[in-house]
Order: structure tokens, then C-alpha cells, then sequence
């Protein structure tokens, strides 16, 4: 079971050292041992729950919440924004 | 008579009558606590003062004859991941250390329309990940029945408070077992309902399509208060059901006469140790004795359920928990220059070890070339479960197992091999796999003195059914015994 | 050179997709947002009815088939525009498949293949301004409902593209489901562009992002068209490859390569349940369809004889194209389309223009124009006279054409012997002008009828006169 951490870690954006990764590495191949313990079955077709219908919301606007609220647990803000580092436009 | 010691459907008759106020038991909750506490240490926050507020607010209601609900001026203890407008919602993380959600969960709507009063936010396992509580970022919650034991996961703050006197009753959240592992383990009630049931607005996500919120208690009456309290459809929340729910605790019957109770082969089989097979093969025969019948079912291989259980939870859990990105709320790093950098540092300090490994597990079922062999199969692998309980309450009114393979272990016993740690939950998952209701009610202690669960399982929106059963067991017990942890 | 569309058309619902949000353009910075949409921990999305219809609806238009059960599914990855850290977007079963569009280039029909339509969420904005040292975002946009309608690839150039997004413009402006406003980002599109030689198979695509107007879309195709021709004659080979298209410096640059092709690892959103449509409100949805601009703009054509440029420009407004129909059914077969279109194109398109009020507003009924254009055509007035009718029926005085040119005398005047004094009266008095003609200044011919118009207070009939004044001039 070849399992790819550092291309894992990319995806998920977590940063590990050399000892963490192998370290990770061997506990996932048990952990990715265990789940492979799966019934031999058809899992064809696509994944969809028709028995559980979902209610729509109206479409109305209700506002509840300032700006002030909301960004009271942002770590930097300014000029009522969330600020990151720079990006390249995409 | 210490009032702490008292089950919310006694405080609330003594407060009905005016025997007692809410500010005379909430004081009496409190100073529990500043006892208590620093051996168990099952809070992350304590809401002192706006508790007694808030008890002083509902006597004064009482005096001028409004009309309250029972559970009106009841000192609730909430899990950490339920959000409290105003009181840190941590998840035990050090990601959300800081994070003060400006908004109530609906559950928390629904108690303040009681007019419950809040103890404070209980202890779990990080994310709600965890079988010992042990995973916290904080702190470490002990069993009050040893503090050398853990009191279980990830609910193990809501389970150890409530059996130490810490609060009267709590709210968990159950994703693979987390209200009744530690309910077991503890010596208390934990129910975990019916997927669907309970809004999920307001719960900090572990895994959307397993997570439900369910209360404890030290009776099967203030479960089903508390159940009562918090169940319906919510419109935040499309994946509740639209149908009625009655008070649960007024339509207890006791009558076990010609129910028929499944008993399951695999679920009593390896891993489960003798005494646990032992004590609650007793409460299946105490059912006999009050007319009930055994019938074996089959059930689907714990391993499977166990492992869907896994898959399905890690790959929710991985998109969940990627909104933790140090930008909109949270911890950030201070170790960055560009975005990349910004994010990796952020989540890799934020985050803690299990945590860490459940989103590594999750990104790896979903990603390209692995997603049909892992989390679609899983997914069908539900399907298939869901069926073979379907069948199994053909023959029987609802299944009987322990909750969890054994009592509660010393600390760092599974802390290295997650496998084993993971296998704790062996018995539980398959409940959230097929979202139906389950219970776990103490039946007896083991040789060291650490109290077993036993566990029943039953149809979509049977819980009354559930709460019955595990009514009569209690009648016929005299109660469940929390002297020890409760002195 | 092939070409596919990925339109995403945002809808102008009341709120956005997934919460009570206020849906709108514009606003101050994050101050359209709640928990919901700035993705806090514990809230869960909460499905826009209107953002269904309104996708079932362009489903119906593009003549698709609309799976009456769906779901939605989260697409995964980190950027500071989207707050979950997932776009809650449609991955393998669509609300729409199979459909087409007929397009209409150089005068010719030509149907392009639909794939899908599907519903999802907007991303927020990030801001990049030299004053700040990193990067602003703004929620306002997270969670705004948008459609993304997926082309087959069957255009083949830039003009086909053109017509594509045009069309689809119309239709949901026609279908008012969106505003089609491409200023404020309503319609944004990726393209897919290939080329290969005729007879060989076809190239490799390239993906461009990043096409926010449609004039850029076309100088986009172009572009990349062409950098792909020159890589291949110079020995190159395509990659598969996503590029990013600098609308400013109009070019465009590698953004990723297919090695490092995203996994945006999708699964069903599990904190949605199903869609499902049940048949009668599909029934109503299909009912509710309007006449679509692509086919009014043929049948414009066919059936009214309109040339096409004119057929287009009345159907781009669904009140003009209306009002031009009703002033053909008010001249009950009797005025020719041609002219209805140029007083809606001309004299209505004017004051709407200058007034900004809709035509209902303005107060000129299809009856009268239509009244105005048969005595127009029946020369019963000259067209200047018509103006002046025209200017009358602006005042909303509630009197009727023929009314008007009765009290103001305006009733053309084709009396030989009457326009003959006033050709008279002319030529004598403008005696500077009529040796400019007979010296070769022809143009000298126009202004003397002018001044016969003139004379006449605009009841001459100008062409009788124009010809007395040749006979003179040339006699």
C-alpha cells in the first residue's frame, strides 16, 4: 500500500516534517488497512437518496448580522475586509 | 440535601412547587463545581455569572406565576462543539481557542425558549475526535469514578459532569458513538437520536451525514425531558425531518410484556471483554424476567460498519474542516509570507495529531483514482446496513449490545495505536451509519469498580420505544447507582 | 477551430443560493453576508427555491431535459474567496442535460449542443490595491446563485461564440431569470479552444479563464487560435493546459499545466437533502417559457420581412419587440413591418433613450403609431408632418393622429396647381441658387425643396414639388 503524504498534505494544506511523514505514512497504512475491510459489493451507479427529499427555503432576504459581528473573530481586518497575503489574481 | 445530587425532573417538581429555586440549585451546581473541578476538569468555560442571571431571571418569572417549562431554570451543561452565542465554541481545538460565535444553535434556541440556565461548555476530543476525550487541546477529563481512567469520548466533559454533579443534565454530539461511549463509561444516560431528528445548526461539523446532538443524564426521565426539548424540524437544517414528536417523558410505559428483544451474535463476540458479556447479558435477562423475549438477529460485521464508519466520517470531515484556514476566524500563524504558507502553517499548528490523520484519511478516499474504491463503496456499504437492520426489526422491537467493548481505560493506554483506540467505537458506529436512534444506560460494574453500558438500537423515530425499555430496566434496578461519583 | 463555452449566468434572485442573504451588486464590502455564507463553523446552506426554477427554466429554454431528481456536491479547495474551503456546485447529476441553442450567424441558423446546466455558488472578491500590503476580501459575492451552462464543442470561430453568448444573454434576460448585465459580472464564461487542419482529428483543447466581457471573448478565441497555430507550425505540440486570459494586455498566460490539475475531490453534500422535482410544478415551469429571442428574431425575419440587423435590435428588448408587434397587429395587415420597425428603432428608441421611461410610460399607443404609419404610407401627410404628429402624440394629449393633422392642418397637399405658385414664388425668390444648379451644383436642388417645404408650412407633397422644380431647372 504505497499511500502518497506529501501529495495528501498538498491537498489538505498541512506541512509535516520528514518524521512526521513517515510516521504518518505508517499509521495511515493500518488505519487504510482497517477500512479496507469493506463487503465485496456493486457500487455502481450514482450516489443518490431520492427517499429524502429536502424543503426549500422562500426567497426572501432577512438581515441579521453587521459587518462588526461578523468580522469580530477575523484575525486582521482593515478597511472592513479580511485581509491575506497577497495573490496572484486567478 | 445537596440539590447538585438531583435528577432535572425532581429539581424541576421541587421548583414547580417553590421548594426550591433555580438560583438555590444553579448556586449549588456551582459550588459542586469549584469542588470538583479541579479533578475532573470536565469544562473548557464556565458561565457563572450569566448562569445565576439567568436562574434569578426564571424565579423571578416563577414568582410572578408565569408559566414555565420543566425544564425552566435547570442547569444544562453544553458540549464545546454546540454553539452559544456570546461563549467561546473551542472544540477543544487551539484553531477556535479564541472563536465567539455571534449566533445561537438551534438546539440552544430551543433551551432558551425552556429557559434553561448554562452551566458552562464541556470538554471533548478535538473536532469531536476521539473515543477518550484525550485529544482536547485543553485539557485532559477524568473519570470521576477514577481519575486514573478516561471518561470516554469525545463527549467525555458532557458524560464526567453530569455523573460528578458538574451540571444536572448536558447536550453531547454523537458521530460514531460520542454520547454513549462516554455515557457508558461514566455510569450515566446517553441517547443518541435518529439522524434527522435533532437540527444539526450550530454543531461544529466532524461529519454532516452522521453527526446528531443528544442529551445526558442520570435518569432515563431527564434524558427524555432533555430529548423532548431539543428534537424537530428546523428549517436551518434540511436534513431534519418534518413530523411530530411527542413529549417523550410523559408516555413512559414500563410494560415489557411480549416485547421482543434482538440479541446479536457478533456484537457479544471478540473484542468484547467477559464481564462486559456478563453484565449486560444480566440486563437482557432482567428484560426476560419482566416478560420480554430474546430472539437472535443477524446484523451487519461490526468490521464493516466499523470501517464505512470510518471512510465515510474522515472524507466529511476532511471538506468540514478545511474552512479552518486562519482566515475568517481562528488561530492564524505568525510564521508566514505568501498564502501557501499561510494556510499550511495555520492548519498545521492549529491542528492537533488526530485530527490531523482524519483529514489526511479523508482527502486520501476522496481523491481521483481512490474514490469508487473507498468512499463510494463505503456509501453503498451504508445502503446495504441500512437494509440489514431494516430486516432485523422485522423480528424484534430493537436490539440489545454493550455500548463499548470494555470499561473505561487508563490514560495512554490507546493513545498509540489508533487501530485500537478506533476499535472502541466498534459497537457504536453502525447507529450513525444507519441513522437510527440508539441509548446507552449503565447495567452493572465491573471487577474494578468502572460501570458497563448497555446499548439499544431501534428503528428510525422509535426512541420512545427506546426510552421505554430503558425505563423499565431502571424501575427494576431502583435506579442507577452514582453514589460514589456523586458523594 | 472548435470551441466550447462554459457560461456561468449569475441570477437575480431576491437572496443568494444557500441563505437569507440580500443577493445584490454593489453593496458596501461584507455587508451582504452572514454565518452562512462566510462558511462559521455550525451553519449549514439552506437551498434558494427560486435558484431551481430559475435553472429549470434556461433548462426548458435550452431545450434540455431536467432530472426531476438531483444533488448537489462540494468541489474542494483552498482560496481566500471561498469561505468553506468548498464550492457547493453539481458534479455528476445536473438539474439540466441534452439541450441546444440555435444560434444565428451571417443570416444562417445553426444549432449548438448543450451539455448541462447546472446550480452553484458564487465565490467572494478579492481586492488588490497598492495602499494595502496583502490582499482584501469581500463576502458580498460568496454564495450569489449562478448558473454554469455547459456548450458542446460545436462553435467554430469567434463570430459563432459571439452569437452563442449573445443569445444566451437574450434568452435569460427573455426568461427573467438574470440581468445579463456583463458590466457587473452577471455572465462570465471559460472557453475551451482547439484547432486542427480539415480532415484531421481534432486538436488538443486548451482552458481559458477569466473571460468577463464578450468583445474579450472573441479577441480571446482569437488570440489563443492563433498562438496555438504558430506553436504548431513552428513543430510544437498543444498541451493540455489551462490558461488565464489578461482582458488589459490582451493576451493570455499559463496558469496550470495538466500535471498539476487540481483534485478538487467531489462527494454529495451531505448537508443537503435531495431535489426533487415533482412533475406539475415542472409542468408550469415548461408552461411558463416565453417565446425565446433567437426564434423571434428568425421569424421577425421570415414572417415580417425584417432585415436582420433590425430583427435583432428590436427582439434585444422584450418591450420593443412586443410594441413592435403590436403596432403590426394594430395596422391589421395594412402597414408594412419595415416601417413599424423604424418608428420603434427610430422616434420610440429616441425618447426612451433621452427620458430612460419604458415604453408603456411614454404614452404613444400602437394604435396611433400605427395609425400614423398607414396615413405615412398612404401619403396622406409628408414625414415631416409625421414627425410633427409624432411630437403631438408625445404630449399625451389623448388625441389620435388623424385628429392632430385635421386641427393642425398638417394634411399633405398634392394639388398641382397650389404646389405650382409656391415652386413659383421659390425660383423667383432664390434666384442665387437656381444658377449654382444649372452651373453643376446639383445639391442647390435640395435646398430649394426645402424652401418649397418651407412655403408650404410642410403640407407640400416634396416629391410632386421636387419634380416641378427639375422641369424648371432643367426646361
Amino acid at each position: 500500500m504505497e499511500i502518497d503524504i506529501k501529495r495528501l498534505a498538498r491537498l489538505a494544506k498541512l506541512k509535516f516534517t520528514p518524521e512526521e511523514e513517515e510516521k504518518y505514512a505508517a499509521q495511515m497504512a493500518n488505519i487504510v488497512a482497517m477500512v479496507e475491510k469493506l463487503p465485496d459489493l456493486d457500487a455502481s451507479g450514482p450516489l443518490i437518496d431520492p427517499d429524502n427529499p429536502m424543503e426549500f427555503r422562500k426567497d426572501e432576504v432577512e438581515k441579521k448580522y453587521s459587518r462588526d459581528e461578523l468580522l469580530a473573530n477575523a484575525p486582521e481586518v482593515q478597511a472592513g475586509c479580511v485581509v491575506v497575503p497577497k495573490t496572484v489574481a486567478e | 440535601m445537596e440539590l447538585y445530587r438531583l435528577t432535572a425532573s425532581e429539581l424541576s417538581r421541587m421548583m414547580q412547587k417553590k421548594e426550591v429555586s433555580s438560583v438555590e440549585v444553579t448556586r449549588s451546581v456551582f459550588d459542586r463545581i469549584a469542588k470538583k473541578e479541579p479533578e475532573i476538569e470536565a469544562y473548557i468555560t464556565l458561565n457563572e455569572q450569566a448562569a445565576l442571571q439567568k436562574a434569578a431571571e426564571v424565579d423571578e418569572k416563577r414568582a410572578k406565576g408565569e408559566p414555565l417549562s420543566p425544564l425552566a431554570g435547570i442547569p444544562v451543561g453544553v458540549k464545546d462543539n454546540i454553539c452559544v452565542k456570546g461563549l467561546p465554541a473551542t472544540c477543544a481545538s487551539k484553531m477556535l481557542e479564541n472563536f465567539i460565535p455571534p449566533y445561537n444553535a438551534t438546539v440552544i434556541e430551543k433551551l432558551n425558549a425552556q429557559d434553561c440556565v448554562y452551566t458552562g461548555k464541556l470538554n471533548m476530543d478535538e473536532f469531536a475526535m476521539g473515543s477518550s476525550t484525550e485529544t482536547s487541546y485543553f485539557k485532559k477529563t477524568r473519570n470521576p469514578f477514577d481519575l486514573s481512567r478516561v471518561p470516554g469520548g469525545s463527549s467525555g466533559g458532557s458524560a464526567a459532569a453530569v455523573a460528578a454533579g458538574e451540571a444536572v443534565v448536558a447536550l453531547g454530539s454523537d458521530t460514531g458513538g460520542s454520547i454513549r461511549q462516554p455515557a457508558a463509561f461514566c455510569g450515566v444516560v446517553g441517547l443518541k437520536p435518529t439522524y434527522g431528528s435533532v437540527s444539526r445548526f450550530g454543531l461544529v461539523a466532524f461529519a454532516s451525514s452522521l453527526d446528531q446532538i443528544g442529551p445526558f443524564g442520570r435518569s432515563i426521565e431527564d434524558v427524555a425531558m432533555l430529548y423532548s426539548a431539543i428534537c424537530g424540524k428546523d428549517p436551518y437544517d434540511t436534513t431534519t425531518a418534518r413530523r411530530e414528536y411527542p413529549r417523550f417523558e410523559a408516555g413512559f410505559s414500563a410494560d415489557m410484556q411480549g416485547v421482543k428483544i434482538g440479541i446479536p451474535d457478533a456484537y457479544f463476540g471478540k473484542g468484547v471483554s467477559d464481564e462486559v458479556r456478563r453484565l449486560v447479558m444480566q440486563a437482557a435477562h432482567k428484560y426476560e424476567e419482566m416478560g420480554a423475549a430474546l430472539v437472535p438477529v443477524t446484523l451487519p460485521e461490526p468490521d464493516y460498519g466499523l470501517a464505512a464508519y470510518y471512510i465515510i466520517a474522515c472524507a466529511e470531515a476532511s471538506s468540514n474542516l478545511a474552512r479552518y484556514d486562519g482566515v475568517k476566524y481562528g488561530y492564524r500563524t505568525k510564521n508566514y509570507k505568501t498564502l501557501d504558507e499561510m494556510y499550511e502553517n495555520t492548519r498545521s499548528e492549529g491542528f492537533g495529531d488526530e485530527v490531523k490523520r482524519r483529514i489526511m484519511l479523508g482527502t486520501y478516499v476522496l481523491s481521483s483514482g481512490y474514490y469508487d474504491a473507498y468512499y463510494k463503496k463505503a456509501k453503498f456499504t451504508q445502503k446495504l446496513m441500512e437494509g440489514m437492520f431494516r430486516e432485523a426489526f422485522q423480528k424484534a422491537d430493537f436490539i440489545l449490545s454493550p455500548t463499548a467493548p470494555d470499561t473505561a481505560f487508563q490514560f495512554g493506554e490507546n493513545s498509540d495505536d489508533q487501530v485500537k483506540m478506533y476499535m472502541n467505537d466498534i459497537l457504536t458506529v453502525t447507529a450513525n451509519i444507519a441513522g437510527l436512534p440508539a441509548l446507552s444506560f449503565p447495567c452493572g460494574f465491573d471487577s474494578k469498580g468502572m460501570p458497563a453500558g448497555c446499548q439499544l438500537i431501534g428503528g428510525k423515530f422509535t426512541e420512545q420505544r427506546l426510552l421505554n425499555a430503558a425505563y423499565a430496566y431502571e424501575k427494576a434496578a431502583g435506579g442507577f447507582d452514582l453514589s460514589r461519583t456523586l458523594d | 477551430m472548435i470551441i466550447g463555452l462554459e457560461v456561468h449566468c449569475e441570477l437575480n434572485t431576491k437572496s443568494k443560493i444557500y441563505c437569507s442573504c440580500r443577493s445584490s451588486f454593489g453593496a458596501e464590502v461584507n455587508s451582504q453576508c452572514c454565518p452562512v455564507c462566510m462558511g462559521m463553523p455550525g451553519t449549514l446552506p439552506t437551498l434558494n427555491e427560486k435558484v431551481v426554477d430559475y435553472a429549470v427554466k434556461m433548462g426548458y429554454a435550452l431545450g434540455c431535459t431536467i432530472n426531476p431528481v438531483s444533488k448537489q456536491d462540494r468541489k474542494n479547495y483552498f482560496y481566500p474567496d471561498l469561505p468553506k474551503a468548498y464550492q457547493i456546485s453539481q458534479f455528476d447529476i445536473p438539474l439540466c442535460e441534452h439541450g441546444h441553442l440555435d444560434i444565428l450567424v451571417d443570416g444562417e441558423e445553426k444549432r449548438i449542443g448543450i451539455t448541462r446546466i447546472h446550480i452553484e455558488e458564487d465565490a467572494g472578491k478579492l481586492i488588490h490595491d497598492e495602499s494595502f500590503a496583502g490582499t482584501l476580501v469581500d463576502f458580498n459575492r460568496c454564495g450569489v446563485p449562478l448558473i454554469e451552462i455547459v456548450s458542446e464543442p460545436d462553435l467554430r470561430s469567434s463570430a459563432e461564440a459571439k452569437a452563442y453568448l449573445d443569445t444566451i444573454r437574450e434568452t435569460v434576460i427573455y426568461l427573467g431569470i438574470s440581468d445579463g448585465k456583463m458590466q457587473e459580472g452577471s455572465i462570465r464564461c471559460d472557453i475551451n479552444v482547439s484547432v486542427h487542419k480539415p480532415g484531421e482529428p481534432f486538436g488538443t483543447r486548451v482552458e481559458m479563464k477569466n473571460v468577463n466581457t464578450f468583445s474579450g471573448a472573441v479577441r480571446a478565441i482569437e488570440y489563443e487560435a492563433a498562438r496555438q497555430i504558430e506553436v504548431l507550425e513552428q513543430g510544437g505540440v498543444i498541451s493540455q493546459e489551462t490558461r488565464r486570459w489578461d482582458d488589459l494586455k490582451n493576451c493570455n498566460f499559463l496558469l496550470r499545466s495538466k500535471e498539476d490539475a487540481q483534485d478538487y475531490r467531489y462527494f454529495p453534500e451531505p448537508d443537503l437533502a435531495t431535489i426533487l422535482l415533482d412533475e406539475a410544478h415542472l409542468q408550469e415551469l415548461k408552461d411558463s417559457i416565453p417565446e425565446l429571442p433567437n426564434k423571434k428574431t428568425v421569424r421577425f425575419m421570415k414572417e415580417m420581412g425584417l432585415p436582420e440587423e433590425d430583427a435583432r435590435q428590436l427582439v434585444e428588448s422584450i418591450e420593443k419587440a412586443a410594441y413592435f408587434e403590436e403596432i403590426v397587429k394594430a395596422g391589421n395587415g395594412k402597414i408594412i413591418p419595415k416601417d413599424a420597425a423604424n418608428w420603434v428603432l427610430g422616434g420610440i428608441s429616441r425618447v426612451i433613450n433621452e427620458t430612460g421611461k419604458p415604453i408603456a410610460e411614454i404614452g404613444v399607443t400602437a394604435e396611433d403609431l400605427a395609425e400614423l404609419i398607414g396615413m405615412l404610407e398612404a401619403k396622406e401627410i409628408s414625414s415631416s408632418a409625421g414627425n410633427t404628429v409624432f411630437e403631438a402624440l408625445l404630449k399625451n394629449t389623448g388625441k389620435h393622429p388623424k385628429e392632430i393633422v385635421r386641427e393642425k392642418g398638417l394634411a399633405q397637399v398634392s394639388d398641382t396647381g397650389f404646389l405650382q405658385q409656391i415652386v413659383d414664388q421659390v425660383v423667383a425668390a432664390n434666384e442665387k441658387s437656381v444658377n449654382d444648379y444649372r452651373g453643376g451644383k446639383t445639391n442647390a436642388l435640395g435646398f430649394l425643396v426645402g424652401q418649397c417645404m418651407k412655403a408650404s408650412k410642410g403640407k407640400g407633397n416634396p416629391a410632386i414639388m421636387r419634380e416641378m422644380l427639375l422641369n424648371y431647372l432643367n426646361g
